[in-house]
C-alpha cells in the first residue's frame, strides 16, 4: 500500500488551495454576509476555465480526467476558504457526471461542456421534494407524455444555484402504477423552459453564498429528447450519482474543519490568559489531538472511497462511510474550534463563527447522516443474510 | 584588513546610505578605500582614499562598465572585503565581481559575528552565519543593519575612468507611481486608535506618519467611528501588514490588532495604559497622552 | 529561439524552521515545498514570451535538487514550458550560489539560449547571487529585479525597480539573462487538464556529477534564529525626555531616521 499523492494530485491540490487562498478567501466572509452574489459567479468562472468543473470528466466533452481523488482533494482545498463555492463546485461535477454516465451523445455535447468551461455558472439536481427528501421515491413531480414532448408539473425543493443553473437533471414520476421507485424517470431541463419557475430562495443558517431555491414545474412542456437514461429507470440513477456526489459534501466537511481547526490552532499559540499561552493548557491540547486525528481519519476514508471509485469498484458503502464520518468531524471540530476562541469564536471578526454554521449543514444534505447509516448497515447486512 | 567600500549615486545624487558602507567597516575595525562612480560635486565626507569615476561618462547604472572600476580599484588596493549595500545597484554589481574575481560573495549581512558574517534566510525568520572561503570576498550589506557614519574630511581623490562597449543600455528613469494608501508596501506606518480622542485629532497622527515617510493605519474603532477610510483598517477585518517601523498611537492592542501588525519589524506603542496588552509585543512602550506626546515628536522627527 | 528558465523548490515560508543535524541549514522534515516565489515570474514570463514568439521557440525549464523538485518541474511544464532538465542532486541545499550558478552554466553552455530567466532570488536562501554569476559564467548580458519585460527582434527592454519605487529602464541585447522580482507579472494558475498534459512532456534527468566542476566559495557555519527580543522596554517620564529617548531609539534600532 502506497498512502501518497501522484504529483499531478498534488499539483492540482496546490493549484486548488493557491485558487483558494488568494481568490476565495478574500471575498467569503463578505459574501456570507448576503447581497451582491458577482464575486461568486465570477470565480466560478474562472475555477471553470482551470478545469475544476468536470474534475471526473472526459476530455472529449471538455473535462480535466483528472480522477476522483482529484476532485475530493480540490473540493477540501475550496471548502477551507469558502464553502459556499464548494458546494456549487461539487454539484456542477456531479451534473456533468450525471449527464456523462446516463446521457445520450446529444446530450453530453449540449450541456457537459458549457459545464465545464462555465458557459453556465451551474448545473442544478432537482431531486428532493417537500414530501420527498430522504425519502426520494415518494416524490410527487409528474412528467406526462404528450406526443411528441413530456409536460412537467410538480415542484422540488432545496436546489441549489437555481437561480444561475444552466440546465437541470430533473427527477419525475412517470408511471404512477409502478412500484415505488420503478416509475420515474429523469430528465433535462434547460434554464428559461417556459413553465420552469425558479421559487423562492431559502433563508438559510449557513452557506449564504449558494443559492438554494424552490423550483417550480408548471405544465413545463420539455422536448421527448430531453429523457434521460430509459423510461422509469430514473431512481436508480440518482441512487449511484448520489454515491458519488457524497464523496464531494465529504470532502467539502473536511475543508471547512480543517479550516476551523487550522485558525482556532494558531491562536490558541498567540492568546493568553492566567500568564500562558492557551495551547499550553491540556484541556485546548486534547481538543486539538481530537479534531485533527477525526479529521485525518475522514481524510483516509475520504480518499478510499475516491479512490475505488476512481478505479471502478463498488464505492456506496465506503463513499456513505466518509460522507457520514468527514461531515461529523467537521461539526465537532467546528465546535472545538469555536471553544477555543471563546467569546470571539461567537463574533463575525473571526471566521470559525462562519464555519461553524457552514459546516452544519454538511451532516444532512447530499442524504442526511441518518440515511448514510441506513445505507452503510444495509450494505453490510446484505452479505450475512 | 582593508575594505573597498563601493558607494551609490542616483539621479545626479550620493545616496546617504553611502555612509552605511562606513559604519559596516568601522565596526570591522577596518582600512577603508572607497569607489564612486559620481562626481566632485558631491563627495562623502570621509578623509580615505576615493577612486572616483565620472559619471557622465560612466553612467549611473552601467554594470559592465562599473565591474570594471572595480577591479581596477581592486588590483591598486588588494582589499580583504568589496563591500556594497544590498540595494539594486548592489545586488546587481556585487555578483559580478566576485564572479570576475572568482571569490566568495556574502549577501545582505546584518551583523558581524564571530567567525563570519550574519545573513537574514528563510524571508527573515532565520539567520546563518557565512563565512568566506577565499582569501577576499565581496560582500553587500543589509539596509539599515549598520549605523550611518559621517567621520568628516575630505577624500583624496584618484581618477578612474573605463570604456565598455557592453549589451546593455541605460534608457533613464521612471518616477514612482502615485497611489492611494498602500498598507501592505509602507515601510512605516503611523497608526490610530481610539486613544487618539476625536475625528479632530486624526491629522495629528497623519502628520507624524508623514514626517518618518510613511503611512497613516488606523485600529477598528476609530474606522467604526469613520474618522478615517476602511483603506487604512490594520487587523484581522483590515489588512494585515509588515513594516519596519509601526507607531501604534492610542491603540490598546485587541487581538484583532495585533494579529494585522504584529510581524512588524519593529514597534512603538504610545499610550496612557502601562497594563496595554499592546505593550506585550511592542518593542518600546511610551507611556504617555498621545495628543502631548505625537505632536511633540512629529516637531522632532520634521526638523 | 531557445529559452531557458531556472527554479527551485522551496519551502513554503509560513512553516516553522528548525536546524538540520548539522546546524548549517534547515531540517526538511514536516516542510512542504512549492516553487519559489520570484521564480513563478520567471516562468511566467518566460511562458508569454514563448507563445509571442509561437512554433520553433523552445522552453526548458530547470531546477537543481532532490526527486522533490520533479513536482515544482510539472508545475511549469502545465504553465506552458516544453521540455525540463531536473538536475538531480540530493545535497543541493549545502552547495553555494557559486556552486550552483555553475552547474547551471554548465548545463546551459553548449546549448545556445537567447534568453535566460532567473528570480532575483530564492525566498530561503535569499543571496541573489545565481542569475548574475551564471551570467557572468556564460558573458551573457545580464539586469536584475525586472518589473516590466518586453522583447522585440533580438532586443529586450525590461524595467528594473529601484528604491522607492522608481524604475530604471533598460535594452539588452540578447543572449542575455534577467531575474524577475514581484510585480513584473500575474502567474497563471495552472490549468487542470494542462496538469494532466505535463505527464507526456519530456523531463531529462541529469545527475549533478556530470555538471559540478566547482568548490562552494562560501560555507554556512550554522543556521539557527535570530537572538530572541528582549522585552519590550517601556519608557515613562516627560514628555520632552521621551521624544529624545524615542529619536535615539529610531536612530539606534531602525533604518527610518538618520
Amino acid at each position: 500500500m502506497f498512502l501518497d499523492l501522484t504529483e499531478e494530485q498534488k499539483l492540482i491540490q496546490d493549484t486548488a488551495r493557491d485558487f483558494a487562498r488568494v481568490e476565495l478567501e478574500p471575498a467569503a466572509a463578505a459574501l456570507d454576509q448576503g447581497g451582491d452574489r458577482s464575486p461568486l459567479l465570477a470565480n466560478l468562472k474562472k475555477l471553470a476555465e482551470l478545469g475544476f468543473m468536470g474534475l471526473n470528466v472526459k476530455g472529449e466533452y471538455g473535462g480535466s480526467e483528472t480522477g476522483v481523488v482529484s476532485f475530493s482533494l480540490a473540493v477540501t482545498e475550496i471548502a477551507r476558504a469558502c464553502a459556499s463555492t464548494a458546494v456549487t463546485v461539487s454539484v456542477n461535477n456531479m451534473v456533468a457526471e450525471v449527464i456523462q454516465a446516463v446521457g445520450s451523445e446529444e446530450q453530453r455535447n449540449a450541456y457537459i461542456p458549457k459545464i465545464c468551461s462555465g458557459e453556465f455558472s451551474a448545473g442544478g439536481f432537482a431531486l428532493t421534494e417537500t414530501g420527498a427528501g430522504s425519502d426520494p421515491a415518494g416524490m410527487c413531480t409528474q412528467a406526462v407524455d404528450d406526443g411528441d414532448s413530456w409536460v412537467l408539473n410538480g415542484a422540488k425543493i432545496f436546489i441549489t444555484s437555481a437561480p444561475y443553473a444552466g440546465v437541470f437533471v430533473v427527477w419525475a414520476v412517470t408511471d404512477k402504477e409502478a412500484p415505488k421507485g420503478k416509475g420515474i424517470s429523469c430528465f433535462l431541463v434547460e434554464a428559461g423552459t417556459k413553465g420552469l419557475i425558479i421559487g423562492k430562495e431559502e433563508k438559510k443558517m449557513g452557506q449564504h453564498a449558494s443559492a438554494t431555491n424552490e423550483v417550480i414545474f408548471d405544465d413545463c412542456r420539455i422536448p421527448k429528447s430531453a429523457l434521460m437514461g430509459k423510461r422509469n429507470d430514473g431512481f436508480r440513477i440518482a441512487a449511484g450519482e448520489l454515491a458519488g456526489g457524497r464523496i464531494g459534501i465529504g470532502s467539502l466537511g473536511l475543508g471547512v474543519g480543517l479550516a476551523a481547526m487550522d485558525y482556532a490552532t494558531r491562536y490558541v499559540t498567540e492568546r493568553s490568559q492566567f500568564g500562558q499561552k492557551l495551547s499550553n493548557f491540556q484541556a485546548i491540547q486534547w481538543m486539538i489531538a481530537d479534531a485533527y486525528t477525526e479529521l485525518e481519519a475522514a481524510r483516509l476514508l475520504l480518499m478510499s472511497a475516491a479512490c475505488r471509485k476512481e478505479f471502478g469498484r463498488s464505492f456506496a458503502k465506503e463513499a456513505s462511510m466518509a460522507k457520514m464520518f468527514a461531515t461529523e468531524a467537521a461539526n465537532k471540530a467546528c465546535y472545538s474550534a469555536l471553544q477555543m476562541l471563546g467569546g470571539y469564536g461567537y463574533t463575525q471578526d473571526f471566521p470559525v463563527e462562519r464555519y461553524a454554521r457552514d459546516a452544519r449543514i454538511t451532516s444532512i444534505y447530499e442524504g442526511t447522516n441518518e440515511i448514510q447509516r441506513l445505507i452503510i448497515s444495509r450494505e453490510i447486512l446484505k452479505n450475512i443474510s | 584588513m582593508k575594505t573597498l567600500l563601493i558607494g551609490e549615486y542616483r539621479e545626479g545624487k550620493l545616496l546617504e546610505s553611502t555612509c552605511e558602507l562606513l559604519g559596516f567597516a568601522n565596526q570591522l575595525g577596518a582600512e577603508t578605500a572607497m569607489l564612486l562612480v559620481g562626481s566632485e560635486n558631491q563627495l562623502p565626507v570621509y578623509s580615505g582614499t576615493l577612486y572616483l569615476a565620472d559619471v557622465a561618462a560612466c553612467g549611473e547604472y552601467n554594470p559592465g562598465l562599473h565591474k570594471k572600476l572595480i577591479l581596477e580599484a581592486v588590483q591598486k588596493e588588494s582589499p580583504d572585503y568589496i563591500v556594497f549595500l544590498h540595494s539594486s545597484y548592489g545586488w546587481d554589481l556585487a555578483p559580478r565581481v566576485a564572479a570576475s574575481l572568482r571569490i566568495a560573495q556574502v549577501s545582505e549581512i546584518v551583523a558581524i559575528v564571530d567567525g563570519g558574517f550574519e545573513v537574514g534566510c528563510c524571508n527573515g525568520k532565520m539567520r546563518r552565519t557565512v563565512k568566506p572561503a577565499t582569501a577576499q570576498a565581496v560582500l553587500t550589506i543589509q539596509a539599515g543593519a549598520f549605523p550611518v557614519l559621517q567621520p568628516g574630511g575630505s577624500p583624496e581623490i584618484r581618477k578612474l575612468s573605463a570604456t565598455d562597449g557592453g549589451a546593455l543600455e541605460f534608457i533613464g528613469y521612471e518616477a514612482a507611481e502615485k497611489k492611494d494608501v498602500d498598507l501592505a508596501k509602507a515601510e512605516v506606518i503611523v497608526s490610530a486608535g481610539r486613544g487618539v480622542g476625536k475625528k479632530d485629532n486624526i491629522p495629528v497622527i497623519a502628520a507624524l506618519a508623514k514626517a518618518l515617510g510613511g503611512e497613516m493605519g488606523a485600529s477598528r474603532p476609530v474606522v467604526d467611528a469613520e474618522w478615517v477610510s476602511h483603506s487604512h483598517q490594520v487587523g484581522t477585518t483590515g489588512q494585515t501588514v509588515s513594516p519596519k517601523l509601526y507607531v501604534a498611537c492610542g491603540i490598546s492592542g485587541a487581538i484583532q490588532h495585533l494579529a494585522g501588525m504584529k510581524k512588524s519589524d519593529f514597534i512603538i506603542a504610545i499610550n496612557k495604559d502601562k497594563d496595554a496588552p499592546i505593550g506585550e509585543i511592542a518593542d518600546v512602550l511610551v507611556v504617555a497622552d498621545v495628543m502631548q506626546f505625537v505632536p511633540a515628536l512629529t516637531a522632532r522627527v520634521a526638523r | 529561439m531557445k529559452l531557458l528558465v531556472c527554479i527551485k523548490q522551496v519551502p513554503d515560508l509560513e512553516s516553522r524552521f528548525k536546524p538540520d543535524a548539522a546546524g548549517v541549514w534547515y531540517n526538511e522534515t514536516d516542510l512542504a515545498f512549492r516553487m519559489n516565489e520570484y521564480d513563478e515570474y520567471a516562468v511566467e514570463q518566460a511562458v508569454q514570451l514563448r507563445e509571442k514568439l509561437g512554433e520553433g521557440t523552445e522552453l526548458t525549464v530547470l531546477s537543481i535538487g532532490p526527486d522533490r523538485v520533479v513536482e515544482a518541474l510539472k508545475k511549469a511544464l502545465a504553465m506552458g514550458c516544453d521540455n525540463a532538465a531536473h538536475i538531480q542532486d540530493p545535497a543541493a541545499s549545502g552547495k553555494d550560489p557559486w556552486q550552483i550558478a555553475s552547474i547551471i552554466a554548465a548545463y546551459a553552455k553548449d546549448k545556445g539560449f537567447d534568453v535566460i530567466f532567473t528570480g532575483m532570488q530564492s525566498q530561503d536562501r535569499g543571496s541573489a547571487q545565481v542569475g548574475v554569476t551564471i551570467a557572468e559564467q556564460l558573458g551573457l548580458a545580464c539586469t536584475t529585479t525586472i518589473v516590466s519585460f518586453d522583447y522585440d527582434n533580438g532586443t529586450i527592454t525590461a524595467k528594473r525597480e529601484l528604491e522607492g519605487g522608481i524604475k530604471g529602464v533598460v535594452k539588452l541585447k540578447t543572449p542575455a539573462l534577467v531575474t524577475c522580482q514581484l510585480g513584473l507579472n500575474v502567474p497563471r494558475y495552472p490549468t487542470l487538464p494542462n496538469i494532466m498534459k505535463a505527464k507526456k512532456k519530456e523531463i531529462t534527468a541529469i545527475p549533478v556529477v556530470e555538471l559540478l566542476r566547482e568548490e562552494a566559495l562560501a560555507t554556512t557555519a550554522s543556521f539557527h534564529p535570530p537572538a530572541k527580543k528582549g522585552g519590550g522596554i517601556v519608557l515613562e517620564g516627560d514628555v520632552s525626555d521621551l521624544v529624545d529617548k524615542v529619536i535615539a531609539i529610531l536612530k539606534d534600532k531602525t533604518a527610518v531616521l538618520r
